[in-house]
């Protein structure tokens, strides 16, 4: 069986054009990190270019991490795992090549349009309407691929990598359209506390229930098959994927502890967001009994190394979110940068070294060549790691010196000299992140369109 | 007045749970967990076992390092603000 899908997979294009687009975002969205990072330390940085100034450039630099390089990463291993695990092919090359197209062309007028301030002002959820109908249709493209590739399958049972991105796509195309309120295209957005509500709905589920759910899909295919080991427990993982369903979908509201919402929700988002140990343990500790004892096959493999470092990551970001969300914890922690620290450590350190992961894992498989080089890949994984890692710290003390001076009542222009040494450790970090994105991208590149199979591994 | 849109979405949600739950059980997705568990290996080519080099050694001694650094300074995080919030 396996040679005839090898066989009518010949071309691995959809993965292939996700790949390509994951990688070359990557670098962009970096350069735009480094540029919100430069106007942190000079306000008047770059001469205050009106279509690149920080209002623009933040957004856009957190657009592009979110659908230009982690998302597609993800669905570029996904194009390839769903198939194998199910005993077909994909149901469509050309539908999948056709929606990675258009996604390129929705991250295009996604940056235009943001450049160019339109904007609908709404953390993780700024563009346009427009383009959210773009990203909703695109979803449905992605789920019409997969699920039909799982109505034809040769294998009866879903392997757990199959539930969780099916949930992922699923969950996102109907969580998007109702957090960015598509009903309303004038303005995007309830009005007062309920939009604030639904927003964090919102923009915690693109993390938790995008995100998170195809990550650890990739990470439940890569590891056991990169070390050549069974998974730990199959039913464990099944009941870590139902819990992360239940659990995850109201931990958004822990973001509003300090505004009139209702009661209940914030003691439902509490409790839920304390109980997400449920599931980040039980992956965990199945996902790391699976590898134990091999660590010198994931250190032989450059895309097992990433995601298994994704997975450590993930415990970090998971013990931040839990604590993070007591009310006590909070005052100290909230509306600071300890909170753009922690979501460099989900987004970036837990879902984007895993999507690089499970990028470098397929590649030289639906390329049928080696990766271009190991030992770049090698580089920008350090690179990589000491960046997001410095810059995780950094932001962590910055966060806390804030919070410890809205604590005593001090005002915001007394603690800017005092953080500004901190925003420039934070942008060093970020120049070790924005030269691993370069080398990945010329790495990938190579890979993919110019290498003739003869590089060193 | 927002209560009906997250109404309607709970309701719809927990019915298509329900619904995918169900198709599992029927479908028999949660029996024979001990082949699952082989699934991603099905597939897989000939593979040599390897040994842990000394760089590799070296490479896990510093992620682990890196690792128990990140805890103990996310302990310390947590009792400062619960001692300074109390």
């Amino acid at each position: 069986m396996a040679e005839s899908i090898e066989h009518t997979e010949t071309n691995h294009l959809a993965a292939k054009a996700f790949a390509f687009t994951s990688a070359l975002w990557f670098a962009f969205a970096t350069s735009f990190g480094m540029i919100a990072a430069g106007y942190l330390i000079a306000p008047d940085f770059l001469g205050n270019i009106e279509y690149i100034q920080f209002g623009r450039a933040r957004p856009i630099h957190v657009n592009l991490v979110l659908f230009g390089f982690v998302t597609p990463g993800l669905l570029a291993a996904a194009l390839y795992y769903t198939p194998r695990l199910l005993g077909t092919h994909l149901y469509s090359q050309q539908l999948g090549v056709v929606t990675a197209v258009l996604w390129n062309i929705m991250l295009v007028i996604s940056v235009i349009s943001l450049a160019m301030g339109f904007s609908q002002g709404r953390e993780y959820a700024e563009l346009p309407w427009a383009v959210d109908i773009m990203i909703a249709v695109l979803f449905v493209m992605i789920i019409i691929n997969l699920f039909m590739t799982v109505r034809q399958r040769q294998e009866q049972i879903l392997y757990v990598s199959i539930w969780y991105t099916c949930a992922a796509l699923v969950l996102t195309a109907v969580g998007y359209c109702l957090g960015n309120v598509i009903w309303k295209p004038d303005s995007g957005a309830l009005l007062g506390i309920p939009d604030a509500i639904l927003l964090w709905f919102y923009g915690h589920n693109i993390f938790g229930l995008l995100l998170t759910p195809l990550a650890l899909g990739v990470a439940y295919y890569v590891l056991p098959l990169a070390t050549r080991s069974p998974l730990y427990s199959h039913t464990l993982s099944l009941i870590g994927f139902w819990s992360l369903i239940v659990v995850y979908t109201h931990v958004g509201t822990h973001h509003l502890l300090q505004v009139p919402v209702p009661t209940w929700l914030k003691v439902i988002s509490i409790v839920d967001s304390v109980a997400m140990v449920i599931p980040v343990m039980v992956f965990l500790i199945n996902i790391w009994y699976t590898v134990r004892g091999k660590l010198g096959d994931i250190h032989a493999n450059i895309g097992a190394k990433f995601v298994f470092t994704g997975t450590i990551m993930y415990f970090f970001a998971n013990f931040q979110g839990s604590f993070m969300a007591l009310p006590q914890v909070q005052r100290i922690t909230h509306f600071n940068n300890w909170v753009v620290g922690h979501a460099h450590i989900g987004v970036f350190a837990f879902a984007g070294i895993t999507a690089l992961g499970g990028l470098y894992f397929v590649l030289p498989k639906i390329t049928k060549k080696p990766l271009y080089s190991r030992y770049l890949a090698d580089l920008q994984y350090w690179l990589i790691l000491i960046g997001v890692s410095v810059m995780a710290v950094d932001l962590t003390i910055v966060g806390l010196i804030q919070g410890n001076a809205w604590y005593n009542g001090e005002t915001i222009y007394r603690v800017l000299p005092e953080i500004h040494l901190y925003y420039v450790i934070r942008a060093s970090a970020g120049l070790f992140i924005l030269a691993g994105a370069y080398l990945g991208l010329y790495n990938i590149v190579r890979t993919l369109f110019f290498n003739p199979g003869a590089a060193k591994e | 007045m927002y209560y009906p849109y997250f109404i309607s979405y709970m309701v719809f949600g927990l019915f298509v749970a329900l619904v995918v739950f169900a198709w599992a059980l029927r479908n028999g997705q949660f029996k024979d967990q001990q082949r699952a568990r082989f699934l991603p290996l099905s597939q897989a080519g000939p593979h040599r076992s390897v040994r842990a080099t000394r760089a590799s050694r070296i490479e896990v001694y510093a992620l682990f390092g890196l690792a128990i650094v990140g805890l103990c300074s996310s302990f310390a995080v947590v009792i400062f603000a619960l001692w300074r919030a109390s």
